[in-house]
């Protein structure tokens, strides 16, 4: 009787070693599943955040030379900032709106250029020559300080 | 004081009466529109309904500007030769009539001074003006023939013939019409041809009034069409890549030597189809065949030039296809698909470069889009990759938790157990 007794005694403590090393792995896991996504939200990513309105250019206002022109990302499309040769900062999509190719600054026109048909805009982002149909569409440039801010326009 | 006054207010009251009587007899009624109106006969009514929009009744001008006679006079002598009626004028009588003022340009500038003045020098250059000057032919076009009288419109107005539009129909009045074109032997499916294209297609379909129609290609007054030689010179107004770089190419002199067009023997001349990737090669619909052999020279070249641009495509296709995936699963991908709107310029760029015919010049288009077709597709797949990571994480921290609540649950029965054997023990 005594060592059915002491049977069931050490079944019992098996039992509660075994569900106090379950319970402790079980939440030890559960606080790294925790963590492990909260560090990786304070990380900062790779790819600097995107928004579709507006973006904060690495370049600085003086960086950019008069009669020059400058690839960006937009989002996900490209984009282009203008310095025109008067020295106001300008920005367009750089989508041809003929068959979507990247446009380019022509400091020898002082005229937005797309090299695949040929495609010529003006300063105002204007479909001057070629095949484009429509104006490429103008974002609006703000100097902060040392920092060039472009957005959509309302 | 008060005697003065009034003399003054009697001798300006005169003096306006005496300025307004010529005004007064300016606004004569025009007898011509007036009986003409009233006419049984639509013939001679119509063009009176028609009229008053007709930009010349807008700018103030009556029927006797054309016509002639004396519109003050109420009865048929007002149609009197001696007062300079001229009827309805037919063949070069109508190009005399409008030149009369469109070729003025000290008088066509109190009008539109931007307008040309040349049109009526044109049009005998045109194969209209030979034939009607040179060989009397009756049926050819004049100028009555496409702004139709009494209703004419400026080519901005969208009621106008000679509305971007409506070109192609007002062209295709005569030259779609087998049996008035008959003694003239040439083709007469232009119209229907034209309808069939991606230049018609833009244009009716998507608004674009820049886009060609007859008179971008022909020439309007001095309508003709382009010679062999320099066909290439008028797709080039607009396709200025393409062309530049056919003229440098072999083909260029070489169809000149064979007597044929350098645009539209490969892309047709009216029925204009969208362009694809199956016009290169030797495959069935490439155009290559219609000259070359799959073995010859250009064959070979040929079939090269479209594996060059299959493979970019492809390649393009498959990193765009993995960065919708990504995109619509949520993923962030906007510099992977930044890079790939270099491939997309590539390969329209790697298009047009077909036009020199040299595989060499073709792969200095290709390569640079195969590099961001590449860098793009690796974007998208580490996004998946980071996409199947977190899927996996997640439901593994979801079976600890299940796992910590069902510990917990057997915790908290093991405490019971224990506290009520203890309280039988204490009984």
């Amino acid at each position: 009787m005594k060592g059915m007794a002491e049977g069931k005694l050490k079944q019992f403590m098996e039992r509660r070693d075994f569900l106090n090393w379950f319970l402790g792995t079980t939440a030890g896991a559960f606080v790294l599943s925790v963590l492990y996504p909260l560090s990786r939200y304070l990380t900062p990513p790779p790819v600097a955040e995107s928004t579709a309105r507006s973006v904060t250019l690495s370049l600085k206002p003086q960086e950019v030379k008069a009669n020059s022109g400058q690839i960006f990302r937009f989002g996900s499309q490209p984009a282009l900032l203008v310095n025109t040769p008067a020295g106001e900062l300008k920005a367009f999509s750089a989508v041809c709106t003929h068959l979507a190719c990247i446009v380019q600054y022509r400091s020898d026109l002082s005229e937005i250029w797309c090299a695949c048909h040929n495609g010529h805009f003006d300063l105002n982002g204007k479909n001057i020559a070629g095949p484009p149909p429509k104006p490429l569409e103008e974002y609006a440039v703000n100097v902060r300080g040392d920092q060039i801010v472009v957005s959509k326009k309302v | 004081m008060r005697a003065t006054s009034s003399k003054f207010f009697w001798v300006g009251l005169v003096g306006v009466l005496l300025l307004a009587v010529p005004a007064m007899g300016q606004q004569k009624v025009d007898n011509c529109l007036a009986c003409h109106q009233s006419l049984t006969d639509a013939r001679l009514s119509a063009p009176t309904k028609l009229f008053s929009e007709d930009i010349h009744a807008v700018k103030g001008f009556g029927c006797v500007s054309c016509h002639g006679g004396d519109a003050s006079d109420p009865e048929m002598s007002a149609m009197n030769p001696a007062k300079g009626y001229i009827g309805k004028p037919t063949g070069t009588k109508i190009v005399d009539v409008c030149g009369r003022c469109h070729s003025d340009a000290r008088f066509m500038r109190q009008y539109n001074p931007s307008l040309r003045v040349d049109q009526v020098t044109e049009y005998y250059s045109s194969v209209h003006g030979r034939r009607l000057r040179e060989q009397k032919d009756s049926k050819v076009a004049t100028c009555a023939n496409c702004h139709k009288p009494h209703s004419i419109k400026p080519p901005s107005d969208p009621r106008s013939s000679v509305h971007p539009l409506h070109v192609a129909d007002t062209c295709g009045s005569c030259h779609a019409n087998a049996e008035y074109m008959a003694p003239y032997k040439i083709p007469t499916n232009q119209l229907e041809n034209y309808k069939k294209s991606v230049h018609w297609r833009i244009m009716s379909n998507k608004g674009d009034l820049s886009a060609p129609t007859c008179n971008d290609c022909h020439g309007n007054h001095g309508a003709a069409p382009p010679g062999i030689s320099w066909v290439g010179n008028v797709c080039g107004q607009c396709h200025v890549v393409n062309t530049e770089l056919f003229s440098k190419s072999r083909h260029s002199q070489v169809f000149v030597q064979m007597g044929i067009p350098g645009c539209a023997t490969c892309h047709d001349n009216h029925q204009i189809l969208e362009t694809s990737d199956e016009l290169i090669g030797t495959g069935d619909k490439a155009v290559c065949i219609r000259c070359h052999v799959a073995d010859d020279r250009g064959g070979k070249s040929a079939t090269a030039m479209r594996a060059m641009i299959d493979s970019l495509r492809q390649e393009y296709d498959k990193a765009n296809a993995i960065l919708l995936k990504a995109s619509h699963a949520g993923m962030e991908v906007s510099q992977a698909e930044f890079d790939l709107n270099e491939a997309k310029t590539a390969l329209v760029k790697s298009r047009a470069a077909i036009h020199a015919f040299s595989v060499v010049t073709l792969k200095k288009e290709i390569d640079p889009g195969l590099q961001g077709s590449a860098k793009a597709f690796a974007g998208g797949r580490k996004a998946l990759e980071e996409l199947g990571f977190r899927r996996k994480w997640l439901a593994v921290s979801a079976i600890i938790i299940l796992a910590l609540v069902i510990g917990l649950v057997l915790k908290i029965r093991q405490m019971e157990s224990a506290q009520k054997g203890d309280e039988k023990k204490g009984a």
